[in-house]
């Protein structure tokens, strides 16, 4: 009997301990600090990271990526098919959803918000959804898209931000003659279906989102999501002071900590130190063509290209440019990629190999060469002091040269900058959009390097109608092959999202495409 | 012969301020260090250490090493090379140019005066930091461009300073007589005004390098000073800015090194004044 | 009279320097490599996309015609939309320019408040234990870069004994000045040390000269001696310093800005340069102009006033 109440106490025990923790509160403002702040909260018009990242708290789209970002799962749309000869896609729109002023979402919203995203006056993103021929409203609560062609990449492309669903009465009552301007006004005050809405903005200073009273969603304890009673956003863009602030409680989470403050917090027992799985790579992109400047240029050779790979060790990269944190590559796109194929690091570090390669190639006493990184930026000036050294091991000669972000951005586009630090982040989770920019030369040009397989565009044109998933992994193993062989680009690793959070916060992430999901985000009182 | 010489200097020396001595030989000493190098650094300042990274001081490495392994002695001993040179070339020019031209407005007056005060109000009203960057974003990255940043908008302040005192300077008696003696202007301006206006310009010259090797840590911070792996004091503090509490080495040491350097200016620039207070 | 006379020919003298500085700025930033869309696109950036938005900004023009084309909407008061931003230009210097104003007053108080006095005891007790120690103090603070400085007191102020906030902005006009206080010191530190250091070498300049001596034998007591003459004398040129350094310190507070997260002009300046956000840019240059202008004035005005010889 003792044993048994002896027993039955310590469960107890256990369970009351278990509650405790992980027992959901609700209520409280989660302040988070970001090293930039955001620019245009429109889906369409937006350009860049900052906004589509965390536009996903405020705007819906009918598909959602899941948590590892690798597949799809229901959002605006509780349920969708595609037709077997892929050109018709159905999807069935959740019931009761509103939007945050309390107006019912309805299906012509959905066909108003899909035609503004795939018309090609308005922003970039509309490529994306380039295979779209009419959206239809079949009835009050079913959508169909009409497409040109089979897209095996539509249902992905249905979840990236510019497909989210906006209140078309709302914006059409906007002030403006252009979509531009009403946008403009409509960005004053946005109003979606997400979880948060936007109380108020200090431009470069504080962003305030509270909870959206209207939100579809629920919660584990069967009450409307989102726990939390409003997100801040605070722009603190030096490293240093962003981590201090969440260091004394003046913050509950910060982004982009710096690789070298990592293993500091992960060691601080309030902090959780969260390396998100990500889709970002890292590289160095080589202009490829014959001559540059008028000069021959050594980096059209395959042989200098290969060396200079095998005499990169990216494990020593690894170790002192991300302290440990990165990844090395095995193909050219993340492996948290659909249809990443390649599973050994590229070009290990063989210092012998590279010399013999050079001493093959046309520059066998090697050559001088320089590298445009971005001003400041204290990861790439640590890369390219690294390669300087590893490089410098095998006769060439790099000059480094730290430029603003548009200089460089001039110079790759115009196709004269000889060697860059790159990168990449996937918006969608499809092997297409990262191909088309590297491998794809007519996008633009292999990534402005001049380099060209028309193996490589035959397979990409092919795999764009591809429905079959088996051909078409096919298709992007064979381009990987190629590219990670010949390419012109030198892989250095792939990275996570750090992101650091106090132990009071629970239910962030941040999936692998970069959204903030802050929906089911509940902090400990 | 030495017998001789070496007396008579430091007799020579004994009549001059102490700040001027002091802060000579500080100044003299960080110049050989810069022609040197090599004589102070044990190690070369750009090798990697795998082994050796993010050290603190030792025997080994008695100011520690930073992220790839770089001995921090020997990089804050190179710098002495490129940091004295950043406080001499961003501001001789802008100092002689600065003072001919204040000297010659302040003393003309009128219309030049009317003139060099609309250059001056636009030189200065334009954000100076973002001038820089401006032009170091045109002409690219580097030490060459950063001195020609600072010498478009650095002459100016020069200028003023020095044509505020001749102002006052030329209505003094000395200047009338000067004229009733019927030297000409030129003459009056540089070998009697000036060298009782000359004062404040050449104790801001000395706080001017000290603040260019700041400029050159403004710079560094954001990317635009020197280009790696060249040490440079300010470039050394700036990466170490990620280190502070766990490798605090890395940005003190050069720190240390701009004290001590900047006091060097400081006291040159005061024994200067006294010196020529004293001569008059 | 004659100050009315002044002070209208200042501000008219003004109107063509503004010319130039918007001319300049205009020409400048054009220059620069890249335009607003690809600095933002980046990466992104497809050639079809660039074109289209640059064209849709007016950007395909000739700079003449653009030129006129900003003149006249300046004229009626409108400084045209944020590239990135598209919010109005007008809006932003209304939000962010204040900040700076604030943050620029309070550091040169802070200086002029420490430096002054500071500057009498070192040239008065020149040469010994006082005039070393204030001179020492003042050396490590005008060496420290301005970065390091902030964020060490954000560390040690901030952080660890919480006696301020880490960074940020705060809300409402007490709140905004608490969180400028510890900015201000930074900035304040190298603009006392060379205010310290001019004044005292004036300071010195002027107890040698031989009117003050001339005073000194008059009779007159040293206390006035120093009040009637000294000051006055010896803050022309300090004057003059310190209203250049103002004028600096406007604009250039951009790192300050950065590590403390303060949201003033000197940040949205240079973003906007990286970002070649051309119209806030301009728009920024000439409001900072007009605010620097006039506070030269003002100082032209107090060293009128101290030295009734000169103007």
């Amino acid at each position: 009997m003792k044993i048994f109440s002896a027993a039955a106490l310590f469960v107890a025990l256990i369970i009351g301990g278990l509650q405790s923790v992980t027992a959901l509160e609700r209520g409280g403002v989660m302040s988070y600090g970001r090293y930039t702040d955001s620019m245009f909260l429109d889906p369409v018009l937006n350009d860049a990271n900052v906004d589509i990242w965390i536009m996903g708290n405020i705007y819906d789209t009918l598909i959602v990526p899941t948590d590892d970002g690798k597949g799809l799962k229901p959002g605006l749309a509780t349920d969708w098919s595609v037709s077997p000869a892929g050109d018709v896609v159905t999807l069935k729109l959740r019931e009761g959803v509103s939007f945050s002023d309390g107006s019912a979402m309805t299906a012509s919203d959905v066909v108003w918000s899909f035609n503004r995203a795939k018309n090609p006056d308005n922003g970039i993103w509309y490529f994306l959804l380039a295979s779209v021929d009419t959206v239809v409203a079949t009835d009050s609560s079913t959508i169909q898209l009409n497409l040109k062609y089979s897209d095996p990449t539509i249902l992905a492309a249905l979840s990236v931000f510019n497909a989210a669903v906006m209140p078309q009465k709302l914006f059409e009552a906007m002030e403006g003659k252009t979509d531009a301007e009403k946008a403009q006004n409509f960005g004053k005050n946005p109003i979606g279906t997400g979880p948060f809405m936007l109380e108020s903005w200090d431009r470069g200073s504080v962003m305030k989102l509270v909870k959206n009273p209207h939100y579809w969603g629920v919660g584990e304890d069967g009450q409307p999501l989102p726990y939390l009673d409003g997100v801040t956003f605070e722009v603190i863009p030096d490293d240093a002071t962003r981590i201090l602030k969440l260091q004394s409680g003046g913050l509950d989470g910060a982004e982009f900590i710096p690789f070298a403050r990592v293993n500091e917090l992960d060691a601080d027992p309030e902090i959780n130190m969260e390396l998100y799985p990500g889709t970002r790579v890292n590289n160095v992109i080589l202009n490829v063509r014959p001559e540059l400047n008028g000069v021959e240029n050594p980096l059209s050779d395959e042989l200098v290209r290969q060396a200079m790979n095998y005499a990169t060790n990216k494990q020593a990269l690894i170790q002192v440019v991300t302290y440990g944190v990165g990844t090395p590559m095995s193909s050219f796109m993340a492996s948290a990629t659909p249809m990443h194929s390649g599973d050994s690091p590229l070009f290990p570090y063989d210092l012998e190999k590279a010399k013999s390669l050079l001493a093959e190639s046309a520059y066998p006493d090697g050559f001088s060469s320089n590298i445009l990184i971005i001003a400041g930026n204290q990861d790439g000036v640590a890369v390219a002091t690294a390669l300087q050294q590893m490089w410098g091991a095998i006769g060439i000669d790099l000059e480094i040269k730290q430029v603003d972000n548009a200089s460089r951005t001039e110079q790759y586009r115009n196709g004269t900058f000889t060697m860059r630090t790159g990168g990449w982040t996937n918006d969608i989770a499809d092997p297409s959009q990262i191909s088309s920019y590297y491998a794809y030369s007519p996008t633009i040009d292999a990534v402005h390097s001049g380099w060209k397989s028309d193996e490589v565009d035959e397979l990409f044109e092919a795999s764009q109608q591809e429905m079959d998933l088996g051909k078409r992994a096919a298709q992007f193993a064979r381009i990987q092959e190629i590219f990670n062989a010949s390419g012109p680009t030198i892989p250095t690793y792939e990275t996570p999202y750090p992101v650091a959070l106090r132990d009071v916060v629970h239910g962030f992430h941040q999936i692998p495409l970069g959204n903030n999901v802050f929906r089911e985000v509940w902090l400990d009182k | 012969m030495t017998g001789v010489v070496i007396p008579s200097v430091l007799r020579s020396l004994r009549g001059l301020p102490n700040s001027l001595v002091v802060g000579g030989t500080i100044l003299l000493l960080s110049v050989f260090v810069g022609i040197f190098p090599s004589l102070f650094a044990p190690y070369d300042p750009n090798a990697f250490d795998y082994n050796e990274l993010l050290s603190g001081p030792s025997l080994q490495h008695p100011m520690g090493t930073d992220n790839f392994g770089r001995d921090v002695l020997s990089r804050v001993t190179h710098a002495y090379k490129i940091d004295m040179q950043i406080a001499f070339f961003a501001t001789v020019v802008p100092f002689i140019f600065g003072t001919t031209i204040g000297a010659l407005v302040g003393y003309s007056g009128g219309i030049a005066e009317v003139l060099f005060g609309r250059v001056v109000d636009a030189v200065i009203t334009f954000p100076f930091l973002v001038l820089v960057i401006a032009i170091v974003s045109v002409l690219g990255p580097g030490l060459v461009n950063m001195y020609i940043a600072v010498g478009v908008v650095g002459w100016v302040f020069y200028a003023r300073i020095i044509a505020a005192e001749i102002k006052v300077q030329k209505r003094l008696d000395y200047a009338d007589a000067g004229r009733a003696m019927g030297y000409t202007h030129i003459r009056i301006i540089f070998f009697h005004l000036l060298p009782n206006s000359i004062t404040p310009a050449l104790v801001y010259w000395m706080t001017d390098m000290a603040l260019c090797i700041l400029l050159g840590a403004s710079l560094g911070y954001l990317g635009l000073g020197a280009q790696p792996p060249t040490a440079e004091w300010g470039v050394l503090i700036a990466d170490g800015k990620n280190f502070m509490v766990t490798a605090w080495w890395i940005s003190v040491f050069p720190g240390l090194a701009i004290v001590l350097t900047g006091l060097g200016f400081s006291l040159v620039g005061d024994g200067l004044a006294e010196l020529l207070r004293s001569k008059r | 009279m004659q100050l009315i006379r002044f002070i209208f020919y200042r501000i008219l003298h003004l109107i063509p320097t503004l010319l130039f500085i918007l001319i300049v700025v205009f020409v400048l930033v054009r220059l620069l490599p890249g335009d607003p869309a690809s600095a933002i696109l980046g990466d992104r950036a497809l050639d079809a996309d660039v074109e289209r938005i640059n064209r849709e900004l007016g950007l395909d023009r000739s700079m003449a015609i653009q030129f006129l084309a900003f003149l006249k909407s300046v004229l009626t008061g409108n400084l045209g939309d944020s590239i990135h931003l598209k919010v109005p230009v007008m809006e932003l210097i209304q939000k962010r320019l204040p900040v700076t104003i604030m943050l620029t007053i309070m550091a040169s108080s802070i200086a002029v408040f420490v430096a002054v006095p500071l500057a009498f005891v070192a040239a008065l007790w020149r040469g010994k234990a006082g005039d070393i120690a204030v001179r020492g103090v003042f050396q490590v603070g005008l060496s420290m870069p301005v970065f390091y400085l902030g964020l060490i007191l954000l560390t040690v102020f901030g952080a660890r004994l919480g006696w301020f906030p880490v960074g940020g902005y705060g809300d409402g006009f007490l709140d905004n000045l608490y969180h400028l206080f510890l900015p201000a010191v930074v900035l304040a530190f190298s603009l006392s040390a060379i205010l310290m250091r001019n004044l005292r070498s004036a300071i010195i300049e002027v107890l040698d000269a031989e009117y003050v001596q001339f005073a000194k034998g008059k009779g007159i007591g040293p206390g006035m001696v120093l009040i009637r003459h000294v000051l006055r004398n010896a803050l022309i040129s300090t004057v003059a310093l310190f209203g250049l350094s103002i004028g600096t310190l406007l604009s250039g507070a951009v790192i300050t800005e950065s590590v403390f997260a303060i949201p003033g002009a000197g940040r949205l300046m240079v973003e906007s340069i990286y970002g070649r956000d051309y119209p806030v840019v301009q728009g920024m240059t000439i409001s900072l102009a007009v605010l620097v202008s006039l506070t030269f004035l003002l100082t032209d005005l107090v060293q009128a006033w101290l030295d009734p010889r000169v103007g």
